[in-house]
């Protein structure tokens, strides 16, 4: 057992103590989290270009033309603007918790520092020629550089005249047609169609004789933010982050530290087999001691990045106040689906490892091993949504990528049924054993086997051999 | 007292090739065996065996008393033909490493012989350097060491002397044979038939996986008696008058050169020391001396039972001369 201790020590210093390791396991996340605030800042601080000019109007119907003045003035935009940050905090708030507060304030902030649109209703008359309204806009393209900004003609507006009456012998209300400049700024444009589609609403409101105010409180249904009763007293609902956050992030952490160790596992394996030292390596230990050894110590690496990143994960809940969302027992069902995870796919990069000759041969067989662990990616929206589903119970028996579809499950809310946890492990446990089994025998022969890179009838063969 | 080997009717195949076939051997210890045989002949292949990297298809193999190396691999030094380092590793922390691995237990003592070995193969600078930064020949030392550090009963070592300079062939010649009469049991592989004759007392021939000799070296030179006489003429513009004269020696059977040496061969039953005082006198001589069979020379009749024609000694000669290594 020392022996294979000393490979594991040595695997695991090799590879977690070096400087790439350490740059990518922490430097970079630091770095990312840093930049994080940094890129908000410096994308409020490159401020999009104020955009202005004119809006022309041939208002057929004759009632649109004052609420749109109205609606599409400066001021009436900008207090447009603060209600929907206002509102989207309110629910940021209830589905995230104090995250959903902070990240209000921040969102405020750089909205603060987006200019205002400013826009001049120029109407052309009831009686107007669309064409005529049309050209000028055409006029003005090729001569841009000539025109003031407040001069340049945005859009055309043309309401038709039933779109605020409708007419005795139609079924429906007349519509109206917007007609923009190229390459207008996407967001004028969806201020001038919304602005125009709500004061075509107003006036019919008028005309019916409602009160715009009566319907817009009737509408309204305002709530207060969702409680979570706990045993301690009440919080902030975290529904959003136990039922989506929780679970995918579950998934991804282990997807990660999983397939970080099994590639340091393939890279190490590659590296002594082509460095010709595996068979000094073999005089002093068996191979089952040296891949037992490297899986182990390559586990350390894994765990070490599961470590680190729930550690920051964890600290980041309790900077936001929220508790509650992991219990020790996910915490449990994190480290044994991880182990089970670990070891299937690091046998099957031992194996990979000890077969090739260097890593563009790996690849080939390596397809495989890539596409399960692309099957949580596929499933989890599935999963999450109905934990208890027949397609999450069928998947949950499937190894190797039974451990990432139960630890989605086991994070949702919805309990799952102890029985299938039970079977899941057991199943998972056959498929550590039988692929351990498999990436020995492999292992075993393949170490010393040099030229034309196997394929899987080789691999089998090789099976059969050892 | 336990052999430090032990076979008996090893066969092992790789799908339809046959590598080694009813291998039966013993070498006591405190020997120091060489195995010789040409590329793919089944040297490493045999020696992986030993080591118990690859396991007999059939047969029995005891390693130091024990049914496998696997029981003993804490007692054997082994340096394979295909050997590397951690390039990255440090030399003094690979060669830590590997004694460990080899049950040396760590601290003071095993810095000092990391220190001590290294200082003895010229390389005391070099323990804090990573591996990859010595040149072929220093890792190749390195290597040497990292099987003997943790002084083992047993060494086995493949091809030990490829790609090393004559200096640092010389220097490691030196160091087997310390380890030798040290009391250690020394096995190595060679496809240069010359360095097993300076180094072994016992030599195992090995052709298309199976052994065609197994003798001390001794009873191999007395076996195979001269079967010639080299000579040199005094007068290097008279070599046509000293060849005329030496093939009218009686007991010769042909005058030839053989790789830029003029031999007189013997008729069969001619008795040397005769034979030699008879060329010495027949012309005016720079030097005269028997020619003995070498290992090379045995290997050749052997393969070809002795019936080979003077080309097919050569061409056998010049194949043997250019391979490099062993399956």
């Amino acid at each position: 057992m020392s022996k294979v201790m000393r490979i594991a020590g040595r695997e695991f210093a090799s590879t977690a103590l070096t400087k790439g390791f350490i740059i990518g396991a922490l430097v970079v996340p630091a770095v990312i989290l840093a930049i994080i605030p940094l890129v908000g800042i410096l994308a409020a601080s490159a401020k999009p270009p104020a955009v202005s000019g004119r809006i022309l109007v041939i208002d057929r119907s004759g009632e649109v033309l004052g609420p749109l003045s109205e609606r599409l003035s400066e001021e009436s935009i900008r207090e447009r603007r603060q209600e929907a940050v206002r509102r989207a905090g309110e629910f940021a708030a209830g589905a995230l918790g104090g995250m959903g507060s902070q990240l209000t304030g921040s969102t405020e902030k750089a909205l603060e520092q987006i200019p205002v649109p400013r826009f001049t209703l120029e109407s052309l008359g009831p009686d107007a020629d669309i064409e005529q309204a049309k050209g000028r806009i055409r006029a003005q393209l090729n001569a841009e550089g000539d025109i003031a900004p407040e001069d340049r003609v945005l859009a055309v507006i043309e309401i038709d005249a039933d779109a605020v009456v409708r007419s005795s012998d139609a079924d429906a209300f007349g519509q109206w047609q917007p007609f923009f400049r190229p390459k207008l700024n996407s967001e004028a444009v969806d201020e001038i169609e919304a602005a125009v589609a709500w004061s075509i609403r107003e006036r019919r409101y008028a005309v019916a004789g409602m009160d715009r105010e009566a319907i817009r409180e009737l509408d309204s249904v305002q709530q207060r933010a969702a409680q979570e009763i706990t045993e301690k007293g009440e919080q902030d609902d975290t529904s959003g982050l136990t039922s989506l956050v929780v679970p995918v992030a579950a998934m991804l952490l282990i997807l990660v530290a999983t397939f970080t160790g099994g590639q340091y596992l393939l890279t190490t394996t590659i590296e002594e087999k082509s460095s010709r030292v595996v068979e000094v390596l073999l005089s002093a230990v068996s191979p089952m001691e040296l891949m037992t050894g490297k899986i182990l110590g390559q586990m350390g690496v894994g765990l070490s990045l599961l470590i680190i990143y729930n550690a920051i994960g964890i600290v980041a809940l309790i900077a936001f106040s929220v508790t509650g969302v992991v219990s020790w027992q996910l915490v449990l069902a994190f480290l044994v689906y991880f182990v089970l995870a670990y070891f299937m796919f690091a046998s099957m990069m031992a194996a990979i490892g000890a077969a090739v000759n260097d890593l563009r041969e790996a690849q080939s067989l390596m397809t495989p091993v890539m596409l399960f662990s692309m099957v949580p990616y596929f499933f989890f929206m599935p999963v999450i949504r109905s934990p208890n589903s027949t397609l999450s119970t069928t998947l949950s028996f499937i190894p190797p990528i039974s451990p990432f579809i139960m630890i989605m499950r086991i994070a949702t809310p919805e309990p799952v049924p102890g029985w299938q946890i039970a079977v899941s492990i057991l199943i998972n446990l056959l498929g550590v054993m039988t692929l351990l089994w498999f990436a020995a025998k492999v292992f075993r022969v393949g170490l010393l086997m040099y030229g034309k890179p196997p394929n899987l009838r080789t691999l089998i063969k090789w099976v059969r051999m050892a | 007292m336990d052999h430090a080997i032990e076979m008996t009717g090893v066969r092992k195949t790789f799908g339809p090739k046959v590598a080694v076939e009813g291998m039966d051997l013993v070498i006591p210890q405190g020997s120091l065996h060489g195995f010789i045989g040409p590329n793919g002949a089944g040297k490493s292949t045999t020696i992986r065996m030993i080591m118990s990297i690859l396991f007999p298809d059939r047969g029995e193999l005891k390693v130091l008393g024990k049914r496998s190396a696997v029981e003993s691999k804490d007692r054997i030094g082994y340096l394979p033909e295909e050997r590397g380092v951690y390039k990255k590793m440090k030399v003094g922390a690979f060669l830590a490493h590997m004694a460990r691995l080899k049950g040396h237990d760590a601290g003071s003592e095993l810095t000092r012989k990391v220190n001590d070995w290294l200082e003895k193969i010229g390389l005391p600078d070099v323990s804090r350097k990573k591996c990859e930064e010595l040149s072929k020949g220093m890792q190749q030392k390195v290597q040497f060491v990292s099987c003997v550090l943790h002084e083992p009963d047993l060494l086995i070592l493949d091809e030990p002397f490829s790609g090393l300079d004559p200096v640092n062939m010389r220097l490691l010649r030196d160091l087997i044979r310390e380890q030798h009469e040290a009391g250690r049991t020394v096995i190595f592989s060679t496809h240069v038939m010359s360095q097993a004759e300076q180094l072994c007392d016992h030599i195992v021939m090995i052709h298309n996986g199976q052994k065609v000799l197994d003798d001390p070296v001794q009873t191999i030179r007395s076996r195979h008696k001269p079967e010639g006489v080299w000579f040199e003429p005094y007068h290097a513009d008279r070599e046509q008058e000293a060849l005329a004269a030496v093939t009218g020696v009686p007991g010769i059977a042909e005058v030839r050169r053989v790789d830029g040496r003029l031999e007189a061969r013997l008729d069969a039953g001619v008795e040397p020391s005769e034979a030699i005082r008879l060329v010495a006198q027949a012309a005016p001589m720079a030097s005269v001396e028997l020619h003995r069979p070498g290992l090379e020379d045995i290997f050749i009749n052997i393969v070809t039972g002795g019936s080979a024609s003077a080309d097919d000694r050569a061409q056998l000669r010049a194949a043997l001369r250019d391979i490099g290594g062993d399956a």
